[in-house]
């Protein structure tokens, strides 16, 4: 590294300490300090028996989860206003995917391996951040840290149904199967501010191992979003992400093998209490390769709508999803749709969110070779707590 | 598969009758400005029982809170005592509201201290300076030999914004401000502190007799650092302009408001609405800003 490369860093880190040392240096408010917690708790009923998912054993003797209850997530979020510029965020997210992995037990007198793996409801740090406001200009928000990507954050906003799913992206693995390298957090730096009222823009570089791994190779997580808004009320989202991948022996022609992310989301909120969304994603990972080496991509569009019938009580919403998991292999395809209601009968910390899920398959068997049916159906009674 | 498809619709169905059934009364949601919440309160009331049918809830928060509210659509009008943010203009933007702004009442924020404080008046410098925390004892200000103990708002508060903006210079507050939830809790404090200064809407002053709350002082407050100070209860320096820290106080709507909102801030705004104002230690809108209002009713 030549001496003006390291000059640059050096003084972009300077500048970096001197602004945050005399933000620090004002006088400031005593920290106000918040602590909220929302846990989403389903109870799940299978409407149908014999798609990939809901498919009843024939062996009289084999578990059904043909109905259950299941704690889907638990969040305690802790937040620390230093003063009206300076925050942070400490948030723990809890799921009954979080076993415990077998450890190696080894040395004397200890020897062997504990295999003891449970599904208690187990917490781990989902956001741990430190955000800038106004940063260097007006409107401009710095964070560091495990902090949201950039992702989904605006269409989850405006799906607004977290509590009964995911959207598209978010999703996509649990529906399909498919890993699009997509994760809700992660680990890094992300600058994100509005240039006018009509353009709003975010740029992100993380570890691209998401929040449950370490940093596993020499490769960033690149991206970055423009949100355009040129009504009131309706807007207009690009996003691209771009991650090199490690090189696999097994693709001998991928010696720089790379995925990407293209998305495109628009909302229409101009008529009040009613919210339109669509989404649509190409995923391209160059790793994604059929047996005969042909790539594929992965792909999918959702478009979902929520309407409030009484203020602050009743909304009622609708999803559909389509998924390609592989533009390959078009026999994957398959479609989600959600309908429900949102009830808030007594607070809004209290909500009632009854909602069916129609799962629908171009071929069940491609995710069950045992499915008799192309479709599933399931009822869940979500039960929504904040406080 | 199709009689629990069925059966599953018509749970969902039935739930959707059962809630849409409850009473379907329109009410008026108001959420936001402390400093506003008992003024608003008093003036749905009174609408309220001159206008039998008509329904009005109001919260308080704090004006970002009302802010946030109408942004979110989660309320109809949304108290604040400041003007809105660049940032929540263009929040408003994206999310396809056009507010609309109307001034209801006009506020002398008041800075008050403990009876005992031979302290009279103030400048604006003075009282910025003591809540950036640069003056920590009576005595610089020519008082008595006392720490300085500083009462204020958070900082959702709209008046806690226009003291940073106007009085505080856009610096930022002392740490060592104790931040009260809202107008009334600094009143009692500044009652039990001899060393308290505190900052609150006008309103806030009177007892229910409408004098001046014992056991509180009100400080007359001077722009420049020579020039006659004046009290937040004189109408006239307010109308004036004497009086350096005085503001409107607004609701917002989203886009034209509907007719029953319309004829609430008519109201509001109207001679009987103002008699209340004034009654509640507030001061009255002009006539260019009763103009302004009746345009954006329209």
């Amino acid at each position: 590294m030549g001496k003006r490369q390291k000059l640059i860093p050096a003084l972009v880190f300077g500048t970096l300490v001197l602004t945050l040392a005399n933000v620090l240096a004002q006088t400031t408010t005593p920290p106000p300090q918040t602590f909220s917690a929302t846990v989403y708790l389903d109870y799940r009923f299978y409407l149908s028996s014999a798609g990939p998912i809901t498919l009843k054993p024939t062996d009289p003797t084999g578990a059904y989860l043909s109905n259950q209850f299941i704690f889907r997530r638990a969040y305690f979020t802790y937040e620390n206003k230093i003063n009206d510029n300076l925050k942070f965020r400490f948030r723990l997210d809890a799921d009954n995917t979080a076993n415990v992995t077998g450890v190696a037990l080894t040395g004397t007198p200890v020897t062997g391996t504990s295999l003891s793996k449970d599904d208690k409801l187990r917490p781990f740090v989902k956001n741990l951040y430190f955000e800038w406001s106004n940063f260097l200009i007006e409107n401009q928000t710095f964070k560091v840290g495990m902090e949201e990507t950039l992702t989904f954050t605006l269409s989850e906003a405006r799906w607004g149904y977290r509590s009964v799913a995911k959207t598209l992206l978010d999703g996509y693995k649990d529906i399909t199967g498919v890993d699009i390298n997509a994760s809700s957090a992660d680990i890094g730096a992300s600058l994100q501010g509005s240039a006018t009222k009509y353009i709003r823009y975010g740029v992100q570089v993380v570890n691209g191992a998401g929040y449950a791994h370490l940093e596993n190779d020499q490769y960033k997580k690149f991206s970055g979003q423009l949100h355009f808004i040129p009504v009131s009320g309706f807007s207009v989202v690009g996003y691209i992400d771009y991650s090199r991948q490690l090189p696999k022996t097994s693709y001998p022609l991928e010696t720089a093998p790379a995925a990407m992310t293209y998305k495109l989301d628009s909302y229409f909120e101009m008529v009040k209490n009613l919210v339109l969304g669509g989404e649509w994603f190409v995923y391209k990972n160059d790793l994604n390769q059929t047996a005969s080496f042909v790539k594929y991509n992965v792909s999918g569009w959702s478009v979902f709508g929520r309407y409030g019938l009484i203020q602050d009580k009743l909304n009622a919403f609708a999803r559909y999803d389509s998924y390609i998991p592989n533009g390959q292999n078009r026999l994957k395809d398959m479609s989600l749709t959600i309908l429900g209601l949102d009830w808030a009968p007594l607070h809004s910390s209290l909500k009632f969110q009854p909602n069916i899920w129609f799962y629908q398959y171009k071929h069940g068997t491609q995710y069950k070779a045992t499915a008799t049916s192309n479709s599933d159906v399931a009822f869940n009674m979500t039960f929504f707590l904040s406080f | 598969m199709k009689k629990t498809l069925i059966m599953a619709l018509a749970i969902i169905g039935l739930m959707a009758a059962f809630t849409t059934a409850a009473p379907a009364k329109k009410m008026i949601q108001i959420k936001g400005s402390d400093t506003l919440v008992n003024l608003v309160q008093v003036l749905a009331e009174e609408y309220m029982s001159k206008n039998p049918g008509t329904a009005i809830a109001i919260l308080g928060g704090g004006s970002g809170t009302g802010i946030t509210g109408l942004i979110n659509q989660t309320c109809d009008i949304a108290d604040h005592s400041r003007e809105w943010k660049k940032k929540e203009i263009d929040q408003a933007w994206e999310k396809g509201v056009s507010p609309r702004f109307f001034i209801i009442a006009v506020d002398g924020l008041s800075i008050v201290v403990h009876e005992k404080n031979p302290i009279a008046k103030l400048t604006m410098a003075q009282v910025g300076a003591m809540y950036r925390g640069e003056v920590k004892n009576w005595k610089m200000l020519g008082a008595y030999d006392k720490p300085v103990s500083l009462y204020g708002r958070q900082s959702n508060s709209g008046t806690y914004t226009f003291m940073q903006e106007f009085v505080l210079g856009n610096k930022n507050f002392s740490a060592d401000v104790k931040e009260m939830n809202g107008n009334a809790q600094i009143i009692e404090s500044v009652l039990q502190d001899e060393g308290a200064v505190g900052y609150v809407g006008v309103g806030y002053l009177y007892d229910k007799d409408g004098k001046i709350r014992k056991g509180l002082k009100v400080l007359n407050i001077s722009k420049p650092p020579d020039g006659e100070a004046f009290a937040p209860t004189d109408k006239a320096a307010i109308d004036s302009g004497k009086y350096p820290i005085s503001r409107p106080l607004f609701q917002a709507t989203n886009g034209k408001p509907n007719a029953d909102i319309t004829a609430f801030i008519a109201w509001e705004t109207g001679p009987e609405g103002q008699a209340i104002v004034e009654r509640e230690g507030f001061f009255a809108i002009s006539s260019a800003h009763k103009a302004q209002n009746d345009k954006n009713l329209k």
